[in-house]
């Protein structure tokens, strides 16, 4: 008996503790960041940009949620967002999400999103074009760039002296190194899918056509035909991998010489040791593309206020300089000229080393207009069989 | 089911059991036969919401080729778990010392690795410089040069194996532990070889199981997403599995996933086809 009221008093204990505890924690506000990307994007929500604010906050807690790499993790945004909107909810649970392009595209058509980036003390710092025109979408207000990231091709130089400066001398040098060169298809993640629209850009010479001008027109499509062709013929000396970490695998333990990479999953990869500290880059002519990411505020985020303040410490330049470019080896998302002073020189010009801010310029390319994008991805099915 | 809901509308009394049932009816019904029937549905739906074939021309068009890579995986891997699975579950079942006990702790491993880390793992075993291909080369077989490309078909088929053959084992194994030894003892008697016995009296004995066992595999091969991914998940052909992801995540085309969902169904149903009427002829 005296065990009973014993175990009694414990639970009691134990509830008590617990409601105490959620009431204290409710006196906070509890600010939800949903993030899509790889895991390196929960890590930094969790141990860096959380933690940062609310250091500057103390009255914020701020709960990251992390949805999965590509744009299926930006997708799964899109539904809970949506899903709020059609059941018509006052208050969204989502107070400020980390997206990718495309997701700005089905988000503006939905009419989801507040427009709120040119409130922002920060705005003044964001250049790039792609905060104005996303996927042929205007966006401006309603997106602000947290970083770049930009695809480039990796190669080993102990094997490979003479990197090609374009697509047609990369043409080349894989029918003389069959195996070699190695991309993951269009399936199977977007470095590949990179790789692909560059070749279109550079097969057709029509970039600004595509991405920056449009619009779309179908008759554009039917004159790919050779062009895919040409890739079939490419593909039949490449090597097919498993998936973006699987090109850097490939590359690492080298079974390939050469493919396409994203830029900063490189660096992150060097850094952990993953990946040989002499492979370079490269980025052909005309270029290939890249993409930023986003941060965006629902229309009825709960928190908008609060939300805004973490967007605008996030893109400050000492924030930018000190995780997004220092730790984490992204081209930063506001101008770099801002961080360039607060950023190491050896960070700087590791990064910038073989892809220099005047590359950058040049050859880091839009993805296209969001029907073209279609277009080019079906045609890769269509006639790469 | 219309003849056991006998309600009794005058004295409005319902029998328990339909209470009972009726929770997990509606959660049946909700979560598993809604979805299934809407899938059916839409894929028979344009982006418009009208009636069009549209999405089944272009699944035709684009993934001829990945269903039937998809089917022929599922077949080949069903039929070498069958072959295999047998045989384990037979020898565990006529040999009882230290070495299979040993063996059929080991065997339950794979039973609790997800696909994902599966999937990790065929990655850096398999690949051309992977742990195998290197042994290989260790060892004199090949050059490591020209090593074995695994990431294809027979790669696929060996995860598929890895993982498939132990879930078949472990239910084979209960059904032929089921067996009583006085039916090998009276074979055996009657001049019975090992082989026959196995063949004649044992597999028969146990069919059940087999047959559950290797429905149950076959659906999941059809249905496995993260293996196929990320082993072969940019290469041509890939599986249905990859094509329905690619479709959503880059197009959000639910139209021609359907339809592809559509066609994993037509797969899974040739099982469920033959299930049910093994299964109603044994009733009979």
């Amino acid at each position: 008996m005296k065990r009973r009221w014993l175990v009694l008093f414990l639970a009691l204990c134990v509830a008590l503790l617990t409601f105490a505890g959620g009431a204290k924690e409710s006196a906070k506000t509890r600010l939800i960041y949903m993030t899509a990307g790889d895991t390196n994007m929960l890590a930094l929500g969790q141990n860096v940009l959380g933690p940062g604010f609310q250091q500057k906050y103390p009255n914020v807690s701020v709960a990251t949620i992390h949805t999965g790499p590509g744009n299926a993790g930006s997708q799964r945004i899109l539904e809970k967002i949506l899903a709020e909107a059609e059941a018509k909810k006052e208050v969204w649970d989502v107070d400020v999400a980390m997206v990718h392009e495309i997701f700005m595209k089905w988000a503006m058509e939905k009419d989801l999103l507040l427009p709120y980036a040119k409130d922002l003390e920060t705005w003044k710092y964001v250049t790039s074009p792609f905060a104005k025109v996303s996927l042929g979408v205007k966006i401006e207000g309603y997106g602000m760039p947290m970083f770049h990231s930009q695809t480039a091709l990796a190669y080993n130089p102990d094997v490979v002296k003479d990197p090609p400066k374009n697509f047609s001398e990369l043409k080349e040098w894989v029918k003389k190194n069959p195996g070699k060169f190695g991309y993951n298809g269009i399936k199977g993640g977007m470095s590949g899918v990179s790789f692909v629209v560059g070749w279109v850009y550079a097969e057709t010479g029509k970039y600004k056509k595509y991405a920056v001008e449009g619009p779309f027109d179908k008759e554009e499509v039917n004159t790919w035909e050779k062009v895919y062709n040409e890739l079939r013929e490419f593909n039949k000396y490449v090597t097919i991998t498993g998936g973006n970490v699987g090109t850097l695998d490939a590359l690492n333990r080298g079974e390939i010489w050469m493919g396409p990479v994203w830029v900063d999953m490189f660096f992150t990869f060097m850094n952990e040791g993953k990946m040989d500290p002499k492979t370079r880059l490269v980025l052909p002519e005309p270029g290939m593309p890249g993409q930023p990411m986003f941060f965006v505020i629902p229309k009825k985020a709960g928190n908008a206020e609060m939300a805004k303040k973490f967007v605008e410490y996030v893109t400050s330049p000492p924030v930018q300089a000190k995780e997004i470019v220092q730790r984490f080896n992204w081209y930063p998302g506001i101008d770099g000229s801002f961080i360039k002073d607060s950023v190491p020189a050896e960070v700087f010009n590791k990064i910038y080393r073989d892809v220099t801010p005047q590359d950058l310029q040049k050859k880091g390319l839009s993805f296209p207009l969001a029907q073209y994008f279609d277009a080019m991805l079906e045609s890769y099915e269509k006639w790469i069989k | 089911m219309t003849t056991s809901t006998s309600i009794t509308r005058k004295g409005l009394k319902v029998p328990s059991y339909i209470l009972l049932l009726t929770p997990a009816v509606i959660f049946m019904l909700l979560m598993y036969a809604y979805p299934f029937l809407a899938s059916i549905i839409r894929s028979f739906l344009d982006k418009s919401g009208t009636f069009s074939l549209e999405n089944y021309v272009k699944t035709l068009d684009l993934y001829t080729k990945d269903i039937a890579f998809t089917f022929s995986v599922t077949v080949f891997n069903t039929l070498c778990t069958a072959i295999l699975a047998i045989l384990l579950a037979v020898y565990f079942r006529i040999r009882q010392n230290r070495i299979t006990r040993i063996l059929s702790a080991l065997y339950k491993l794979p039973l609790f690795i997800p696909f994902v880390v599966v999937a990790q793992m065929m990655n850096s075993f398999l690949a051309p410089h992977g742990l195998l291909n290197v042994a290989l080369a260790q060892l004199g077989l090949i050059n490591l040069q020209r090593p074995l490309q695994l990431f294809n078909f027979t790669g696929l088929s060996f995860g598929f194996l890895w993982k498939q053959v132990p879930f078949a084992v472990l239910i084979m194994h209960g059904g032929f532990q089921m067996i009583d030894n006085s039916y090998i003892e009276t074979a055996r008697s009657a001049g019975a070889g090992m082989g026959k016995v196995i063949t004649r009296v044992l597999i028969p004995m146990n069919k059940s199981s087999i047959l559950v066992s290797l429905v149950l595999v076959y659906s999941q091969i059809v249905g496995t997403f993260t293996l196929p991914y990320m082993l072969i998940g940019g290469k041509i052909p890939t599986t249905i599995t990859v094509d329905i992801a690619h479709r959503v995540n880059y197009f959000r085309d639910f139209g021609v996933a359907n339809a592809l969902g559509v066609f994993s169904y037509l797969i899974v149903l040739l099982t469920a086809w033959y299930y049910l009427k093994t299964k109603l002829g044994e009733t009979k």
